[in-house]
């Protein structure tokens, strides 16, 4: 489902010049695998799952994501991409304040080149699988922040995506909210969805069928 | 990005940012306001002096003779001079005038318009070719009667509206219509003049009929049949051979400059005291609009930098929602139109705003003007004029100064990098 090859990736950083945060990863994630990726802060963890998603593209080496190599991707194909084949959940949620949980949830569709016809529906069953289905109208300010991350998820969901990649999902939640968070990325797993998931947390590496380390921009 | 979703996200924008917005929109108003009013009042001003103060017939060459007489080579305006000038390259008509060359008073004392009126003026005449003002005419065919009958005369718009606006309010006289002067008929004495030198001989009597009001009018007179003015002026002994002037009409207004050199070179002159007293006035009211127009577009700049300021802050605050929308599949394009649609938005709050702003200010001066100034000549109903081009062009010129300072903020959105954006705070 992922395959990544010789990944490489470096920014300029002023003072100290090119630092190089990704060094020549490979990674291969089989469909229906749920993988979690740890290391130190700075250890390049989000931007491999930038450069998985498609949101990073100054990087070296091949990356194929559900059937589809990225690096010959333009911003359109790119964008299609991604809105169709991945979904991303941030750890800060990233929610449009202004649209109620149902509209957010919804946001996927209004770059869709065919949005669905059933848009709504579909959002409310997103949000059902999140179990919030009594809060489709709340606007983010009105819901706790555990159930602003079950909305950024229910958005990651909403295009029926075959990858699902998370930053940090449970890293602004408390424990209790977090344990919910895992058990539900459990249970999207148990369903057929591929997730990877960068992370520091215990549980949510306990979770996932397998983990790596990256560590210094390298994979082991 | 579907227009429908692009419609959603451009109103949740405006309505979450509305301090910004509104100051935005203000912007635009203000500036798009300002130039259509004072658009509107120089093309209302203007369009007055063209048409009601120096209503100049830009088809037309006045042509007199020369100071100097030059023998051969011209200088008289006889028949002659007349045909030559007809056969110039350009010409269409020539209507020969002659003014009555003795003076003549009218002396009134009887009914006027329901008005006892006792007065005596200086009356000047000039004859015409009959078809120079024949379309104004309202009575009759405007040719000689002949001697014992009312001569049919044509009184200049001009000189009804100053006596309208002037003579009549301070002689508690009636106000008169074109078609009330029409068969207005007064005594005229040839040969008497309370201030000039009369020629030798008697004084004739006789009646003069108003048939009509032109703005080929005399301002200082009446206009008579040519064939009148001959007949005065043989009977009086004058010159009654020769013209005081001839009326030129060009087939159309560009060929005037060349008929001009044409006319000049015949040892002829040109006489353009009007022209270029419109030209004048004309061009005042041109560089004091243009004068405003500037300044207001000026306000429009600003009101684009202004955008430009609020969109950036915009963009800048909203970095990570847009980072978000790049995840979920906007494309650089759609961000980029997003900002820029938002711009449209209020580009087209402000240019309508603003437009309906100038409306509304014109007609408050308009009604103010009605009530507090005094009546005057060539006072117009309206001081604006605000034709269709002006109304759409305000709406559109506010767009284009939203858009034009939205360009950048959309192009440095459409930039983002979402991945910067939406790091989180662990590498």
């Amino acid at each position: 489902m992922i395959s990544a090859r010789r990944l490489s990736r470096s920014y300029d950083d002023g003072e100290r010049g090119q630092v190089r945060v990704l060094d020549a990863v490979s990674l291969e994630v089989q469909a229906g695998e749920f993988v979690a990726v740890v290391g130190r802060s700075g250890s390049g963890k989000s931007t491999l799952l930038h450069v998985l998603g498609g949101l990073d593209t100054g990087y070296s080496g091949e990356v194929t994501v559900a059937g589809t190599a990225l690096a010959c991707l333009g911003d359109l194909a790119l964008s299609r991409f991604r809105n169709e084949q991945v979904g991303f959940v941030f750890q800060s949620f990233h929610l449009v304040q202004g649209l109620t949980a149902r509209d957010n949830v919804a946001l996927p569709s209004f770059f869709a080149a065919a949005p669905p016809a059933d848009t709504l529906a579909r959002a409310q069953e997103a949000l059902e699988r999140v179990g919030l289905q009594g809060k489709a109208a709340r606007l983010p300010s009105q819901l706790s922040g555990g159930e602003r991350q079950r909305v950024a998820i229910a958005r990651a969901l909403f295009a029926r995506p075959k990858v699902l990649l998370c930053d940090e999902p449970t890293g602004n939640l408390d424990a209790a909210t977090s344990e919910q968070v895992v058990a539900l990325f459990r249970e999207l797993n148990r369903g057929g969805l591929t997730v990877l998931a960068v992370t520091h947390e215990e549980r949510l590496r306990g979770a996932a069928t397998r983990v790596l380390t990256l560590a210094e921009g390298k994979l082991q | 990005m579907n227009g429908a979703a692009l419609r959603r996200l451009v109103r949740l924008n405006v309505a979450r940012d509305r301090r910004a917005s509104v100051s935005s929109v203000f912007g635009v108003g203000v500036g798009i306001a300002s130039l259509v009013f004072f658009v509107a009042l120089g093309l209302g001003v203007g369009h007055v002096v063209r048409e009601k103060v120096f209503p100049v017939d830009t088809s037309l060459v006045e042509v007199v003779p020369s100071q100097l007489s030059l023998g051969l080579l011209g200088g008289k305006l006889d028949q002659s001079a007349v045909d030559r000038l007809a056969a110039l390259p350009g010409v269409k008509r020539a209507y020969r005038k002659m003014q009555v060359r003795v003076p003549a008073v009218s002396v009134y004392d009887g009914d006027f318009f329901g008005r006892r009126l006792r007065m005596g003026i200086e009356v000047l005449a000039v004859g015409v070719d009959p078809d120079f003002v024949r379309r104004d005419v309202q009575l009759g065919d405007f040719s000689d009667p002949g001697e014992g009958q009312p001569i049919p005369s044509v009184a200049a718009s001009r000189l009804l509206e100053i006596y309208n606006k002037t003579f009549a309010p301070a002689r508690g006289l009636p106000q008169l219509s074109h078609g009330m002067v029409t068969g207005f008929t007064f005594p005229v004495d040839w040969n008497r003049s309370f201030v000039a030198e009369t020629k030798p001989g008697p004084v004739t009597r006789s009646q003069a009929q108003l048939v009509g009001v032109s703005d080929r009018g005399l301002l200082a007179g009446i206009v008579i049949p040519l064939e009148a003015a001959v007949r005065l002026n043989a009977a009086a002994g004058a010159d009654a051979t020769t013209f005081t002037g001839v009326a030129l009409e060009a087939v159309d207004p560009s060929q005037v400059p060349a008929l001009v050199e044409a006319v000049k070179a015949m040892g002829l002159r040109v006489d353009d005291q009007e022209r270029r007293l419109a030209e004048n006035a004309g061009a005042a009211v041109a560089i004091t609009t243009s004068a405003m127009a500037l300044l207001s577009l000026l306000i429009c700049v600003l009101a684009a930098f202004n955008i430009a300021h609020a969109l950036s802050a915009a963009v800048r605050a909203r970095e990570r929602e847009l980072g978000v929308m790049r995840a979920v599949g906007a494309s650089r394009r759609d961000v980029f139109r997003l900002v820029m649609a938002e711009a449209t938005l209020l580009g087209l709050m402000g240019g309508l705003g603003g437009t309906l702003l100038a409306l509304a200010a014109a007609t408050g001066v308009d009604m103010l003007a009605a009530r507090v100034l005094p009546e005057f000549p060539f006072k117009p109903d309206s001081f604006f004029s605000l034709p269709a081009w002006l109304l759409t062009g305000g709406v559109v010129l506010g767009v284009i100064a939203a858009v034009a300072g939205a360009f950048l903020p959309a192009r440095r959105a459409s930039a983002i990098d979402p991945a910067r954006v939406l790091a989180g705070q662990v590498g």
